[in-house]
């Protein structure tokens, strides 16, 4: 057995919902029978970018706002891996706000969770896109903007506390990825305890559509669920929206980590780029 | 008119200019073709202006027995489709010049022309409409008279003409000919009969030969050396790679993909590089800018990419088209931090192919980022030469373990700190090879580490990896006389006029010693010796601060015998040019 590195123990304060994301996503790598050498963890900056320390995978700690698409890289290169895209709201929604959207609309098959606590807390406290006033609604709502997106496949919502409801959406979310389905987005309402503890009023304004006949393949409902409730003050969590097409077979996917680069598999191919040239 | 003497060239500049969309680009090709069939090897730039169809368009074209890799002094051939390519001509056309003038608005504009330049007024548009129903045809009209003035025969003209449009339909291809035969009566009219032109077309000895752009001779570089995945968002003058490698990756098992902007460009192209996929991404300046912070990160979390800079007239947006040399400052110093780099610069379209494979291997050996430095003329003209040696290409692994390497081992560190810098490397997927990359200061198991001696160590590890592949790095190509006490040194487009120039200055009394560096850094022994061992060097480049010239004298070059031969007006030097700035600055030195 070769020692790697040792996992970490999180940095999060006591009760923070990072640890409740954090076991939704062991736990789905536990019950799919993923091993931590064929799962790669990619984090952003922030309370959350240190989430890949904790796993025993293979983990990378991306530029801040730039997580989605080094992982769209990692897995356009290498289809095989199970590839986890994670971080806050500040890393998703403000500074890699512009990438969300293109990669909903590309939508690669991994997954990307998202731990929203409307604040950015290493630095202190300062406001994210998605802080609340009291009472209000989210100022910035990623469910809704991901159901804008046509291309967008999987579209789901957890709340860090409800922790049976979470490992299930994330058990969701990295099948979808890994069948070849297209881009598993899940954003976690993960409080931060510290600069702004909303486990009270989110627990207070919360709406379970997993516990309604909510029909998630129906992206108009999502639609219609989630603006109205919106409207409502309150806010949906559980399977939002999921596309129900096929799996992508295996064999329909590109692999140019496993392309044979010797010369002499490709001295041919070459030769005849170059005769185009010829004059 | 009738044509007095005849004239036998082995060195022929052309230009066709007109307005973006008029075709330029036609005529030029199809005398390329021509010229080619005589041992002409081709030099073929362009002057656009940045927007897809309109304002001034010029096809700029060199063609000659030895092969040059620049434009010449003055022009012998202007076909112009309007006044605007004749004004703009005027002060580039030999004494001796001809010019073909579509005359369908009216007679050319002689004000500007020196008096002994010989017109053709023949109204191409006006009778392609006519009698050809078809603004288009006025191309292969044009090239008809073309044929005439370099005494082509009217066969070898058709013969060139079914050629160059074979993979078309034949109709059009017909319709083509026909075109060409009107150009021939036309030309008939204006006394320039078959084989009896004022140009006669020497020849030169037939070879085997290519004509690409270093745009997309690079993207093949890459290509061979292994590279499969490739990242980029439009801009010109990079554009190319992209266009190439979107085409070519996917029948190699590999993807080119286009970004929503140059920030995701090179993430991209950094999480495929992770997956030990050699990766690259190419933009210009601007591009460049964006992607420093992802160029820093690839020197601290140690990830093999490769990142192309054609460069472009700056600052800021600059001038699109135009080629300069002004982010030399930014390649070399620009990013956050310290990191080791490589920067590399090929001038022509052979050394693009064999300088983009090789950044391919030397980033994989250094397990960083390596820059090819280009500019817009490398990146874009395109060149005949010799076709490239694919044998001659082995793509290069680096340090990496086997699953079998990381099975045996007791342990595995990413980031262990080793005697050549370089840290053996398990590609995710590897059983037992889970680590963790970051751009963060960390430990050599990849966990975040600020202690003070961790820190020394893991900067001097980094450092080392150049060390260890410097004696490797490419040198400069050299010309001229190795025994002349003045030197000229420059970069990418400055070569062939260097090269050229030195003749030039060889016949007015002045011999030259020549390098053009191909490893910009680190700056090789090479150029410090180069300019420590002649009384004075020419630095000729194309930015206004002398950007690689403090670059040398920053490394230990000494600085008083640099003597300065900027340009930045967006234009590349003509050898004339050249030799006459270094002739004034030798006078000043007297």
């Amino acid at each position: 057995m070769t020692t790697t590195y040792q996992p970490a123990t999180p940095i999060w304060c006591a009760g923070c919902g990072h640890f409740g994301a954090q076991a939704a996503i062991v736990h789905a790598l536990r019950v799919l029978e993923i091993p931590p050498h064929e799962t790669m963890v990619l984090a952003g900056i922030g309370c959350s970018g240190t989430i890949q320390n904790n796993l025993g995978t293979y983990g990378y700690h991306a530029l801040h706002g730039r997580v989605l698409p080094t992982a769209t890289g990692v897995h356009l290169a290498n289809p095989d891996l199970t590839v986890i895209a994670a971080g806050g709201d500040g890393d998703g929604y403000a500074i890699g706000m512009g990438h969300l959207v293109h990669t909903l609309r590309r939508n690669p098959s991994f997954t990307y969770v998202v731990m929203n606590n409307g604040v950015y807390g290493l630095t202190k406290g300062q406001d994210s896109p998605t802080f609340q006033t009291a009472g209000a609604s989210l100022d910035f709502d990623a469910v809704s903007l991901a159901l804008s997106i046509a291309a967008s496949s999987f579209v789901a919502r957890g709340f860090a506390r409800w922790s049976d409801q979470l490992n299930r959406l994330t058990v969701a979310a990295v099948e979808h990825a890994r069948e070849g389905r297209g881009f598993a987005f899940l954003e976690v309402l993960s409080p931060c305890v510290t600069y702004n503890d909303t486990y009270p009023q989110w627990e207070a304004t919360l709406h379970d559509l997993d516990a309604t006949d909510h029909d998630p393949t129906d992206r108009t409902a999502a639609f219609d669920a989630v603006s109205r409730l919106g409207d409502m003050g309150r806010m949906a969590v559980g399977m939002i929206y999921r596309d129900d097409i096929a799996p992508t077979p295996v064999e329909y996917r590109p692999h140019p980590a496993a392309a044979d680069v010797t010369p002499a598999a490709n001295a041919e191919a070459y030769a005849a780029v170059l005769d185009r040239y010829r004059i | 008119m009738t044509v007095g003497t005849t004239r036998r060239v082995n060195d022929l500049n052309v230009m066709v200019a007109g307005q973006g969309g008029d075709g330029s680009l036609t005529v030029s090709n199809l005398l390329g073709v021509l010229l080619g069939r005589h041992g002409f090897r081709m030099y073929n730039a362009r002057n656009v202006a940045s927007r897809i169809k309109g304002g001034h368009a010029a096809a700029l074209m060199r063609g000659s027995t030895v092969g040059r890799s620049c434009m010449g002094d003055e022009l012998d051939l202007l076909v112009a489709f309007d006044e605007e390519a004749i004004e703009r001509a005027a002060s580039w056309l030999a004494d001796d010049g001809l010019v073909i003038f579509d005359s369908s608005g009216g007679p050319a504009p002689r004000a500007n022309l020196p008096p002994t330049v010989t017109v053709y007024e023949i109204p191409f548009a006006r009778m392609a409409i006519r009698d050809l129903r078809r603004d288009l045809f006025k191309n292969s009209l044009g090239f008809g008279v073309v044929a005439r003035i370099v005494s082509a025969s009217d066969t070898e003209a058709e013969e060139v003409l079914q050629h160059r449009f074979a993979h078309l339909p034949e109709r059009v291809a017909a319709a083509n000919v026909q075109a060409l035969r009107a150009g021939f009566a036309y030309a008939d009219e204006q006394g320039l009969s078959a084989g009896n032109g004022p140009l006669v077309l020497a020849d030169g000895p037939p070879t085997d030969h290519i004509l690409i752009s270093g745009n997309e001779a690079l993207a093949f570089g890459f290509l061979t050396a292994g590279g499969r995945f490739f990242a980029g968002y439009p801009i010109t003058p990079a554009s190319e790679i992209l266009d190439w490698l979107e085409r070519m990756l996917p029948r190699f098992g590999g993807i080119a993909i286009q970004a929503e902007d140059e920030l995701a460009a090179i993430n991209m192209a950094i999480g495929a590089a992770m997956t030990g996929t050699r990766s690259m991404t190419a933009t210009s300046g601007p591009g460049i800018s964006l992607m420093q912070e992802g160029v820093s990160h690839l020197g601290s979390a140690e990830i093999p990419l490769v990142v192309v800079d054609c460069q472009r007239s700056g600052p800021s947006t600059g001038m699109p088209t135009k080629p300069e040399q002004s982010d030399i400052n930014m390649l070399v110093h620009g990013g956050t931090g310290d990191f080791p780099r490589i920067v590399l610069a090929p001038a022509t379209p052979t050394e693009c192919f064999e300088l983009g494979a090789a950044a391919t291997n030397f980033a994989q050996r250094i397990q960083g980022p390596v820059y090819v430095m280009l500019d817009q003329a490398v990146s874009q003209d395109a060149m005949t030469v010799e076709p490239f040696d694919l044998g001659a290409v082995e793509p290069v692994t680096g340090k990496r373990l086997s699953r079998q390497e990381v099975a045996t081992a007791d342990e595995y560190r990413r980031y262990a700190i080793t005697a050549d810098g370089v840290s053996p490397w398990a590609l995710p997927g590897t059983p037992g090879g889970m680590s963790l990359v970051t751009g963060n200061e960390r430990n050599e198991w990849g966990q975040v580490d600020t202690a003070a001696a961790n820190r020394v160590a893991m900067v001097d590890k980094r450092a080392r990896k150049i060390e260890t592949v410097r004696a490797d790095l490419p040198l400069g190509y050299r010309w001229g006389d190795p025994s002349a006490p003045v030197g000229m040194i420059g970069l990418g487009m400055e070569r062939g006029p260097m090269e050229e120039a030195t003749e030039r200055l060889a016949a007015a009394g002045l011999t030259i010693d020549g390098l053009s560096p191909r490893t910009v850094w680190p700056v090789l022994a090479e150029t410090i010796d180069f300019v420590r061992s002649h009384d004075r060097v020419y630095v000729v480049e194309h930015n206004a601060e002398a950007q690689f010239a403090h670059l040398i004298a920053s490394v230990g070059g000494p600085h008083d015998r640099l003597r300065l031969v900027t340009k930045y007006d967006g234009i590349p030097f003509r050898p004339g040019e050249l030799a006459s700035r270094i002739l004034e600055a030798e006078e000043v030195a007297k």
